[in-house]
């Protein structure tokens, strides 16, 4: 089991002149200690127009920032939305090279194609269109990294050949991730070789269950890449606190802002019917995974919130559903102080990763 | 800070309606045609637009609704409503402007059993071979116009309405007040279209919702299905947030 550190940058009204640049600054440091504590990823969703629930609309440069301040901690571009509204793949391609020559080789690249009206209808994307888009892609993106000049002709771009430059300092490219949100996507990730970048937060019998569907279905892929990346992450929220009751009710607060900040949100499948957004797409499992019954201690099923022995018992089960990484979440529209996360930090690593310590190797990359 | 409405209820309790009862049974309406266009709103006053209890959604906006019964329990009848889309805490929902009805026995029923605020008026919902109409009309005058040109076909199971929230006056345990009630009724679609929404017409006033200014299409659907008006189930003191003052019946 590896543990990351995920960021959405939720930035709290009222916005002064300081709240963006003290809640970015906050990241960054809360970054630098997870590198100096052992956390193996750091992860950075790009999204938009999002008041108050993301401000991370540039996520190649936090990450940048996040790469000149550490040594060993890789940077997870994503998801970088393919969508051709919002990124066109060769700026996508060129960004992610830089990247990962910037970070010495540490870029894990996610790909995705957002749920909500909000982004989409914001870019005039046509909703009907993405999960194509996203396919699309994901198949040029490794052609790109890899092939001297590259030309194409396709369905949502086309080009002559040219050189995409730079390539990426990892050889053959980075390892490539799919966000996992709607019901199939596990099994678009596994046809395609690619890691399934879950975006669930608990639930155990239905994430085993689409580990499972995942594992097998990899087997037979044909990748898109150079390589397979058979890997599955999770997201999770994280406050680790001496007191198990401190640490459930500091996290619970976590876990309800972020709840009522995604709730703001218009997801696609509530305005526009398509057979591209079967489901709501996050709200939905925040909110259930959330509001899901909790144990004796009142904590919800699989968050990672309360003492260390609790979170320990929640990670077990994580591992034992098929999970190979958790990347958590700190903070919420900075619902707990800058100090008390950086402790819950320190008391996680002290007392939480010395028992996962690694047992198998997983992969990182494609060597 | 997540935005809340701030709505002062007053505005629309004149046209709320009143409910002799909240226990109220299931009702199934079979062919039920409906229409549904989704539009953004101007954000200027968007948490005036909704009580305390709800809260918009970014962006805001506003649901125009058309149904053509032409069978079942309460005979034949066409409805339209106007809603803004909201939340109530975490959950989705429309909060209902006011609605218009073209037959008494109808209106009463909708009024009196799930709290919509009906006014009298004509209604037409028509699908063509190359559109789908939603008119409305009171007093003689045209008050809505919105159609969905070149509607294609989809999965029936792809279409979602959200509930409707409805202002009605009401007794709750000897609590007797206005309050808002939760509609979620069930559709079995069998037939959908969806399509890009053109507004022709929209009389705000004349829905009682000033302020709603819709700025920019979001998608219109065509459905036929068999619906069911539930038994109640939820409501909410207006003036709560909603995680505060929800109630289970």
């Amino acid at each position: 089991m590896k543990f990351g550190v995920f960021y959405e940058i939720s930035v709290p009204r009222p916005w002064g002149p300081e709240t963006e640049h003290d809640v970015y600054h906050n990241c960054l440091e809360q970054v630098r200690l997870a590198d100096e504590l052992g956390f193996d990823q750091v992860w950075a969703v790009e999204h938009h127009f999002l008041e108050e629930y993301s401000h991370s609309s540039a996520p190649e440069l936090f990450l940048t920032a996040c790469a000149m301040q550490t040594k060993n901690i890789r940077v997870g571009h994503g998801i970088v939305v393919c969508v051709p509204e919002f990124n066109h793949p060769v700026r996508v391609a060129e960004r992610a090279a830089v990247l990962d020559i910037l970070s010495h080789g540490r870029l894990e690249m996610g790909t995705g194609r957002s749920a909500t009206w909000t982004e989409l209808g914001g870019f005039g994307a046509n909703p009907d269109e993405t999960k194509q888009t996203w396919d699309e892609f994901v198949r040029v993106l490794p052609k790109m990294w890899t092939q001297e000049r590259f030309g194409y002709e396709g369905r949502s771009f086309s080009m002559p050949t040219r050189a995409i430059l730079p390539k990426p300092y990892q050889k053959p490219h980075p390892p490539m991730w799919v966000a996992v949100t709607s019901p199939g996507t596990e099994i678009d990730a596994a046809e395609r070789g690619l890691g399934a970048l879950g975006l669930q937060f608990a639930g155990f019998a239905a994430q085993e269950q689409k580990v499972k569907d995942y594992r097998q279905r990899i087997q037979s892929c044909d990748p898109v890449g150079e390589f397979v990346n058979e890997q599955v992450a999770t997201v999770n929220f994280l406050y680790c606190h001496e007191d198990k009751k401190t640490g459930i009710e500091r996290g619970q607060g976590m876990t309800g802002a972020f709840n009522y900040l995604a709730a703001q949100l218009l997801p696609v499948r509530e305005v526009h019917p398509s057979r591209s957004y079967p489901s709501l797409g996050l709200l939905p499992q925040v909110r259930s995974a959330v509001a899901s019954p909790g144990g004796d201690d009142g904590a919800p099923e699989g968050l990672c919130i309360g003492d260390p022995d609790r979170i320990i018992e929640q990670i077990k089960q994580w591992e034992s559903a098929g999970v190979d990484r958790i990347n958590f979440l700190l903070n919420a529209m900075e619902r707990i102080p800058q100090e008390q996360v950086l402790e819950s930090l320190r008391l996680f690593a002290r007392e939480v990763m010395p028992k996962f310590a690694e047992k198998t190797p997983v992969a990182v990359s494609g060597d | 800070m997540v935005f809340s409405g701030t709505l002062d209820i007053a505005r629309h309790l004149d046209l709320a309606s009143s409910m002799p009862s909240l226990k109220t049974e299931a009702l199934e309406i079979p062919n039920v045609e409906m229409v549904a266009a989704f539009f953004e709103i101007d954000d200027g006053d968007m948490e005036g637009l909704l009580p305390p209890a709800l809260h918009p959604t970014i962006p805001p906006t506003v649901q125009f609704f058309g149904m053509k019964v032409t069978e079942g329990p309460l005979g034949a009848f066409s409805f339209a409503q106007v809603r803004v889309g909201c939340r109530a805490g975490v959950r989705p929902r429309g909060y209902t402007t006011l609605c218009f009805c073209d037959s008494a026995e109808a209106s009463t029923a909708l009024s009196e059993r799930w709290g919509f605020p009906v006014q009298p008026g004509e209604v037409i919902v028509q699908r063509n071979y190359d559109r789908v109409q939603l008119v409305a009309e009171a007093d003689g005058r045209r008050v809505l116009s919105v159609e969905l040109m070149d509607p294609l076909p989809i999965n029936g199971g792809d279409v979602q309405y959200t509930a409707s929230v409805n202002l009605a006056k009401a007794s709750h345990d000897g609590d007797e007040k206005p309050w808002l009630v939760q509609v979620d009724p069930d559709y079995a679609v069998r037939r959908a279209d969806r399509a890009r929404p053109t507004l022709h017409l929209f009389d705000a006033e004349a829905w009682a919702a000033e302020g709603v200014i819709p700025v920019y299409p979001i998608t219109g659907s065509y459905t036929v299905s068999d619906m069911t008006l539930p038994a109640l189930r939820y409501l909410m003191d207006p003036a709560k947030n909603a995680f505060a003052g929800t109630v289970s019946l």
